[in-house]
């Protein structure tokens, strides 16, 4: 129950800290930040937390949250969102598995399984977690008034 | 939305998350580096696309201070010589830390009675006079511009990379099989040589995303067989002599050559001739025994005989039961200075003296010289 609490004081510590857009726009978009830790119970359990990225070190798990939500009075469509890794950070999957990547920056797109990578040699290998340089959900849905969800991946710092 | 990100946690990702805790990345992002996630969000209303909105979140990565001091393969003692001097051992400091640092050195005898365990022996003495040097190019002995000094501080090693350090010491006289186990430890400390300062699990955590302001941790790894029980930014290594001495036993027997009455069995009667055998034996396993030297007083009431020292004399069953071959091994002269390896009355008189050549282990070499019971 006290990591239950936890969670929550992250949560609504980081909507502090994150930014969000202006509100003269009709969508109101939040990124967030977490980073995960292993805490033992006092039982010996083991158990998984999200706390506020303010002690992160290099293999740590960091989880993303992008929460949206349509505050304009119009049904919003045509929803994508694309989300660059940052550099020091490797792509570790999404929550949903239905992000597109691109492992080039940015240039082409598919689902993971799909790219390939030019080897130094030339030769071509599938592509990787790590070779992963953008993610997209091309959210194929509306989005009414009021409307609101979130997109969830994972990522490792380097 | 708690709910949901429960739910997350104990999803696939979640397995995948603990079978890769801490993926080893060569990258190590520095310390104090600032990582800025953006989003971006295209959509239409009423299908005339809008303008692109954004997000951002920022953090700045925290410093992790991991090390790991390793004995250098080969792995395995460093076998020794009693009263040795100046003998080397290698280790290796690698720097996993997201940050460069400085480490200060110190090598260490551990107590003597203590077991280490990983193959070595149970420490049983002590050497001395700790020296250190980088080994620059790594292969392991000192060479070109490497020198040893009494303290080493290594300095501005760069993360990621790996340093090669020489431990010098010189060995106590010891028995054979003595064992010498010896630490090197290694404290970090900061580029400037200053001492860490890091926090650890009762201190807060800070937002830092202002430039300088991150944390410093310390996350060596708590192996059990290198004994690190606490995270204080020091890390170490074994390393351990093995002392390979000669291990000699000495036995001098007598025979009664001829005595001027009997045919066969000579009796010890005065006028006697009697046939003295020094053998040394080495131990199987033990180190080649080299110059060792024989000295033996007449007894009293024998005349020594005129050039009877023999020198590396075949011995069989050395010990209570030794025979010595007397036509074996080579004559010495009496006379001092000469190269024969032996000499009578020189320095003191009154004494037979002979220098064995080598005896390698698990073989015995012995003199021989003669004397006569006086009438």
């Amino acid at each position: 129950m006290k990591i239950f609490t936890s969670i929550v004081a992250a949560i609504l510590a980081c909507f502090c800290v994150a930014s969000t857009t202006f509100a003269a726009t009709p969508l109101q978009l939040v990124s967030d930040v977490f980073v995960e830790r292993q805490v033992v119970k006092p039982d010996g359990s083991k158990t998984v937390i999200l706390e506020k990225p303010n002690l992160v070190t290099p293999g740590d798990n960091l989880v993303f949250v992008v929460r949206y939500k349509n505050v304009g009075g119009a049904t919003a469509s045509n929803f994508v969102v694309t989300n660059p890794l940052p550099a020091a950070v490797a792509f570790d999957g999404t929550s949903d598995g239905l992000e597109t990547v691109s492992v080039d920056g940015g240039k082409s797109w598919g689902f993971l399984g799909t790219l390939r990578v030019t080897k130094p040699d030339g030769t071509l290998r599938p592509a990787l977690r790590s070779d992963v340089t953008h993610i997209k959900w091309n959210l194929n849905q509306t989005l009414t008034a009021g409307a609101e969800g979130k997109l969830i991946f994972r990522g490792i710092v380097k | 939305m708690t709910s949901k990100l429960k739910l997350l946690s104990a999803s696939s990702g979640f397995a995948l998350v603990l079978a890769f805790a801490s993926p080893a990345y060569a990258q190590n992002t520095d310390a104090n580096t600032l990582i800025t996630n953006t989003v971006n969000v295209d959509f239409q209303v009423g299908g005339v696309p809008q303008t692109t909105i954004s997000a951002q979140n920022q953090f700045r990565v925290d410093r992790k201070i991991l090390f790991s001091v390793s004995e250098k393969t080969t792995v395995g003692t460093t076998s020794v010589t009693s009263g040795q001097q100046n003998r080397d051992v290698a280790f290796t400091l690698v720097n996993s830390s997201n940050d460069t640092l400085d480490f200060s050195l110190a090598a260490t005898n551990t107590a003597n009675g203590t077991t280490i365990g990983g193959g070595r022996g149970t420490d049983s003495i002590d050497v001395t006079n700790f020296e250190y040097a980088i080994d620059t190019n790594g292969n392991g002995v000192l060479d070109g511009a490497e020198a040893f000094s009494t303290s080493l501080t290594l300095n501005d090693v760069a993360k990621n990379t790996t340093v090669h350090i020489l431990v010098r010491s010189d060995i106590p006289v010891s028995a054979n099989g003595s064992v010498a186990v010896v630490q090197l430890a290694a404290t970090a400390l900061n580029s400037n040589a200053t001492a860490i300062t890091a926090v650890d699990d009762t201190v807060a955590n800070t937002a830092d995303v202002t430039s300088g302001t991150f944390q410093t941790i310390f996350a060596e790894d708590l192996t059990p067989t290198q004994g690190n029980t606490s995270r204080n930014g020091v890390s170490w290594a074994w390393d351990d002599y093995t002392v390979s001495a000669p291990v000699l036993t000495v036995f001098k027997s007598s025979r009664i050559i001829s005595d001027g009455v009997s045919s066969t069995n000579p009796k010890a009667i005065p006028g006697a001739v009697v046939e003295y055998c020094i053998s040394v034996a080495n131990a199987a396993g033990a180190a080649t025994a080299s110059n060792v030297s024989i000295s033996d007083l007449v007894p009293t009431n024998t005349t020594y005989v005129t050039n009877s020292i023999r020198r590396n004399v075949t011995v069989t069953n050395p010990g209570a039961t030794q025979t010595c071959d007397n036509t074996s091994g080579s004559p010495v002269t009496d006379s001092n200075g000469d190269t024969d390896g032996g000499n009578f009355g020189t320095p003191t008189a009154n004494t037979a003296y002979a220098t064995l050549s080598d005896i390698v282990q698990n073989t015995a070499s012995a003199m021989i010289f003669r004397v006569t019971i006086v009438n």
